[in-house]
């Protein structure tokens, strides 16, 4: 489904992106793992053009590629996006931000309604008429992955999706992933916490410095102390 | 498209607002009938620009685009009104839907040049397209009369009486008003909120940003081109200070004194900065000076202008947009 090869991405000059590979399949859950500011939203941001400048390689989305296109062709393709930071549109109402998507068509997908993202999450359908801005961070994280759902995506981009959430409502969102994953709606996951990890993926890359430096399953993944020892912890 | 209930929903919303406007409207239209012909020509004015400030509301409140040029587009609509009576030979009554489009015409073709940029360097391409508008019009005696502008080509207000004008010129204004609050109300309004909010998480929806923004340019520039239309009908005269920077700078008052951030607040802006520039010279030679201290009383106490103080006081409606 989506393929990234040897991608190379820069803000201006700096150079943050030095050969990325990854590959997901239909259904499949991947998680980016590794420490702060090695390249995962960078790599995410890479793939839907959001505010960075791709300098070589290339993404392959259902064998197409991504390259030239405006952030809004790629999730038009079939890209959802949901960022670290939310960005929730504060002054409208959760209900107006869950409309703002729908007018991507999507013929050849599975299509997402308002009513069934209330169903995945009860408390946006609680506080529809409650301005976004004014929601806790979970609820706006609920209300971010909602409306990227609407753009009916074939795959979501999902950058820390637990980031600064309280340990209760970081759970409701890891159902909310494992409801999407029996949906077979394919994620690539940027993602710290290890729980969530063996709960959610399928595989695992995991990313230094800017590159892939290893990949495999889950199972691999635990299986090799070394990895979290070398990538992940604090040295 | 939207589900015609929601929409109905909000109209009937709205509805409720109109046990407040209507009386408003028929007081205003027993003020024309009833009071000198002055007062008529006065409240036609009132109402034109109540119509200029609401299309450049739509532009910065809403899509937090600021212009520095949005007379432009008031010039063009008296001149492509003027233009079409003058050089094409058409009756009045027929040139008034050419002011509009030409208004719109140029929003579509400045539009598509400004919205590839953001903030200050939009507007400062407002400005300049703007300029550009007025210059050509100054500077083009053979086509659009140059400095002096055109005058004498019909009978001012298509005949009508002072009065007359007034109601039509009114109920012509309240209905592009309410075709604004639809459009504002739509999901077109709404993509036109998102993106002027957060332009890159909007396109991270799938919207694509500038030609929404395009859109609502095209669309501000049309209503502008009505009020335009109206200014030339009501003097029968058309004159290229219509486009000037003096105007958009007013239209720009009116926005900030109205208060930013609602529908209303150009219009409500509108009404106050005319009977302030209307009554106050009368008392104060030194009127701008009034204004300032105005301008800077409000932006420092109260930043959401008049509609602010109506919803403090507990007379405005709730929710703003």
């Amino acid at each position: 489904m989506l393929e990234i090869r040897n991608l190379h991405a820069a803000y201006g000059k700096a150079e943050v992106l030095r050969g990325v590979e990854i590959a997901v399949e239909p259904g499949e859950v991947v998680c980016l793992i590794g420490r702060n500011g090695v390249g995962k939203s960078s790599t995410m941001k890479s793939i839907v053009r959001d505010q960075i400048a791709v300098t070589g390689g290339e993404i392959l989305f259902e064998g197409a590629s991504l390259a030239g296109l405006r952030p809004h062709e790629v999730i038009r393709r079939g890209v959802g996006y949901v960022p670290e930071d939310r960005r929730v549109f504060a002054s409208l109402s959760v209900l107006e931000n869950l409309r703002v998507p729908r007018h991507v068509a999507a013929q050849d997908r599975r299509r997402w309604t308002v009513e069934e993202v209330f169903q995945l999450f009860p408390q946006l359908h609680d506080y529809r008429h409650r301005k976004a801005g004014v929601m806790s961070g979970g609820e706006q994280q609920m209300l971010s992955i909602a409306r990227a759902l609407l753009t009916c995506p074939k795959l979501l981009l999902l950058d820390e999706p637990h980031e600064g959430l309280a340990p209760k409502i970081a759970e409701e969102v890891v159902d909310a992933i494992l409801e999407l994953k029996r949906e077979g709606v394919s994620m690539i996951i940027s993602e710290q916490a290890l729980g969530t990890i063996r709960r959610c993926a399928d595989r695992v890359y995991v990313i230094d410095r800017g590159a892939t430096v290893w990949n495999g399953t889950v199972e691999g993944f635990y299986a090799d102390p070394e990895i979290t020892r070398k990538y992940l912890m604090v040295q | 498209m939207t589900d015609p209930r929601i929409l109905w929903a909000q109209v009937a919303r709205a509805a409720v607002n109109w046990k407040l406007i209507a009386p408003l409207l028929i007081a205003v239209e027993a003020l024309n009938w009833l009071a000198p012909a002055s007062t008529s020509t006065m409240l036609t004015e009132i109402a034109i620009l109540a119509l200029f400030a609401a299309s450049l509301n739509l532009l910065m409140s809403f899509g937090h685009m600021v212009s520095f040029g949005h007379a432009a587009y008031f010039g063009l609509g008296a001149y492509g009104f003027t233009l079409a009576v003058v050089r094409a030979g058409l009756p009045p009554e027929a040139a008034l839907l050419a002011g509009p489009m030409v208004a719109a015409l140029g929003g579509l073709i400045f539009g598509a040049l400004c919205v590839r940029l953001t903030e200050i360097y939009f507007a400062m391409l407002t400005l300049a397209c703007a300029q550009i508008t007025y210059t050509v019009l100054f500077q083009w005696y053979d086509f659009t009369g140059g400095d002096t502008g055109i005058t004498g080509f019909m009978t001012p207000r298509l005949g009508l009486s002072e009065a007359g004008y007034a109601s039509f010129a009114l109920w012509t204004v309240v209905l592009a008003v309410l075709a604004l609050w639809v459009i504002v109300k739509s999901p077109l309004g709404l993509m036109i909120r998102a993106v002027g909010q957060d332009r890159a998480r909007a396109e991270a929806l799938g919207l694509g940003a500038r030609k929404v923004q395009l859109t609502a340019f095209v669309i501000a520039a049309f209503f502008a081109g009505i009020a335009g239309t109206l200014y030339a009908v009501l003097h029968g005269s058309a004159f290229p200070d219509y486009a000037g920077l003096s105007l958009t700078l007013d239209g720009l008052i009116m926005v900030v004194l109205g208060g930013l951030n609602s529908f209303a607040g150009g219009i409500w802006g509108a009404v106050i900065y005319q009977l302030l520039s209307t009554f106050v010279p009368k008392v104060i030679h030194e009127w701008e000076l009034v204004l300032g201290f105005v301008l800077l009383g409000i932006c420092l106490a109260m930043p959401h202008g008049f509609v602010g103080l109506l919803k403090r006081l507990g007379l405005g409606r709730k929710g703003g947009k």
